[in-house]
């Protein structure tokens, strides 16, 4: 396969802005790097990025969604407001762009859903039958909730994992579409489709191949997540 | 109800200490930046110093400058530009305004759209409608705005040659924005609404509703669809950190003059008081939606938690 014989950051001037060929199976970028080749290694980026902020979150939210008062609940469905591009904003002010501030505006606002559904779920387990009957067998809090309300509500929280997934991956192709996230030359999905917009009239591939990436993952996860709710 | 309300003083304070301390987060020293920026002299005058110091009301403690800066605020005094040298607040309010307008015609075409589907999908479920309601759904939490610009500026700026691709201005710059930034609301409000509107359909009410003989149109309109609001209601806060953030993605794809805009370019250019009142204003935005959108779906379910 072509794919893997391109280096995504190897430019070549002879060749730019090429349609899609045989040599080059999504045609080439302004600078000449193979497109196919950046949308592989992008995705590593885009894809490996999204994962472990998606785990990090799901399991500090679900913690916290379990464990936490109330008053903490509260807080986390008035942060659900604040959307991940303004905090992103806020940390590349601080911090400048790039990676840190992805992670910090992820993270920050990634914990929230989890915690509310988390919440939602140990509430409603708890007025259960079999909960009472593990209490009244002497089963202290941390038991109860580990042994009993989580394997009865993994699977929701797992459904709930795959919408997150679909969201964190929005919202850090969109932070990076933004220039506030992963800097170049460093391929990333959101970028390519920052950079391939000046060549939207020439050159409409640049932007349709990582376009169609992070729609085609984030639907997959939405539907994936979609079946599992059912469930 | 009124402790809700009460909960947003110490919350907006909180967020002002967090706007405040912002700039100084960054550890960068604005009294030497506007220096160099100034007078080109790799070592300042202290006297030149303490006058800039003044000037953006940087001397003093900490707890000093915080009061001198919220008090300012309250006045409608938010600082001037580091880069335009001109005051931030009249800035903010014409940013706010062409925001507003697009924010509001987002919502209006979303809900115009997303309720009717979501009320007739759920009249069947499983029908053809629904299915494709639902497959619609699903594809439009997942198309970013970041996607969907310049796909629609593909074919109808590039293609079509119908609409133009960037500014504002004219109605005519209107269309794609807004369709842009209505996509992910309307998504979200037709699969709320069917969800609930099925739920509420298999009740009892609806059931004597339906007994007393009432027109299939108005039992589902009136007495199942009217309350699947509270649900949308419950979920507003994910309507309006969608459309926020969703506005800096389309006003910056689309070169518009609104807030998402100019909270963006500040950050770029490191503007710091454009920042502060651009993120003052969205937090406060945010959060008194939030806790408005609580305060009336208690008002239309008054149902103990």
């Amino acid at each position: 396969m072509k794919v893997f014989v391109f280096d995504p950051l190897a430019t070549d001037f002879s060749a730019v802005l090429r349609p899609p060929s045989l040599t080059h199976l999504l045609g080439t970028d302004q600078l000449g790097r193979d497109v196919a080749a950046r949308l592989t290694a992008g995705g590593v980026t885009t894809l490996g990025l999204t994962v472990t902020t998606v785990l990090i979150t799901a399991l500090a939210g679900t913690v916290i969604g379990m464990l936490g008062h109330r008053l903490l609940i509260r807080v986390a469905d008035l942060l659900a407001a604040l959307p991940a591009v303004l905090i992103g904003l806020v940390a590349a002010a601080v911090l400048g762009p790039g990676l840190p501030s992805v992670l910090v505006a992820v993270c920050l606002t990634g914990w929230t859903p989890f915690a509310r559904q988390a919440h939602h779920l140990t509430v409603r387990e708890s007025g259960r039958d079999y909960v009472t009957a593990a209490r009244s067998l002497g089963a202290g809090r941390t038991r109860v909730l580990a042994r009993h309300i989580l394997p009865n509500v993994a699977g929701a929280l797992l459904a709930h994992l795959y919408l997150r997934f679909a969201g964190t991956l929005l919202t850090v192709s969109g932070l990076s579409f933004l220039g506030l996230g992963v800097q170049p030359p460093t391929p990333e999905w959101g970028a390519m489709v920052a950079d391939g917009r000046a060549y939207l009239f020439t050159a409409p591939h640049l932007v349709l191949a990582p376009a169609v990436a992070v729609v085609l993952v984030a639907t997959a996860a939405t539907v994936a997540g979609r079946r599992l709710e059912r469930r | 109800m009124l402790r809700r309300l009460l909960l947003l003083p110490p919350l907006l304070l909180a967020a002002s200490v967090l706007v405040f301390a912002l700039p100084r987060l960054t550890g960068a020293d604005t009294v030497r930046t506007v220096l160099r920026a100034r007078t080109a002299s790799a070592v300042p005058d202290p006297a030149a110093e303490a006058r800039v110091a003044a000037e953006f009301g940087l001397d003093g403690s900490w707890p000093e400058q915080y009061l001198r800066w919220l008090g300012a605020a309250a006045r409608g005094d938010l600082g001037y530009s580091f880069v335009t040298r001109t005051p931030v607040a009249p800035q903010l309010g014409d940013a706010l305004q062409v925001s507003a307008l697009l924010a509001a015609l987002a919502l209006v075409l979303a809900a115009a759209l997303g309720i009717p589907a979501g009320v007739y999908a759920a009249r069947r479920p499983g029908g053809w409608l629904d299915r494709f309601v639902t497959g619609a759904g699903v594809a439009g939490v997942s198309v970013p705005e970041f996607v969907l610009a310049p796909v629609l500026v593909l074919l109808f700026a590039v293609h079509a040659g119908a609409l133009p691709a960037i500014g504002w201005g004219s109605p005519s710059h209107v269309v794609l924005p807004v369709l842009t930034l209505a996509v992910y609301p309307a998504a979200l409000a037709g699969q709320l609404v069917r969800a609930e509107t099925i739920a509420v359909l298999g009740s009892p009410h609806v059931r004597t509703a339906r007994a007393k003989g009432l027109t299939p149109h108005r039992v589902l309109w009136w007495h199942a669809a009217r309350l699947s609001t509270t649900s949308v209601l419950a979920l507003s806060g994910m309507f309006v950190s969608g459309l926020i953030g969703g506005s800096v993605v389309v006003e910056v794809v689309f070169g518009i003059p609104g807030l998402g805009r100019l909270l963006y370019d500040a950050v770029l250019a490191q503007d710091l008081p454009v920042v502060q009142a651009g993120v003052l204003a969205v937090v406060a935005i945010a959060l008194v939606a939030g806790v408005l959108s609580e305060v009336a779906q208690r008002a239309l379910d008054p149902v103990p938690e």
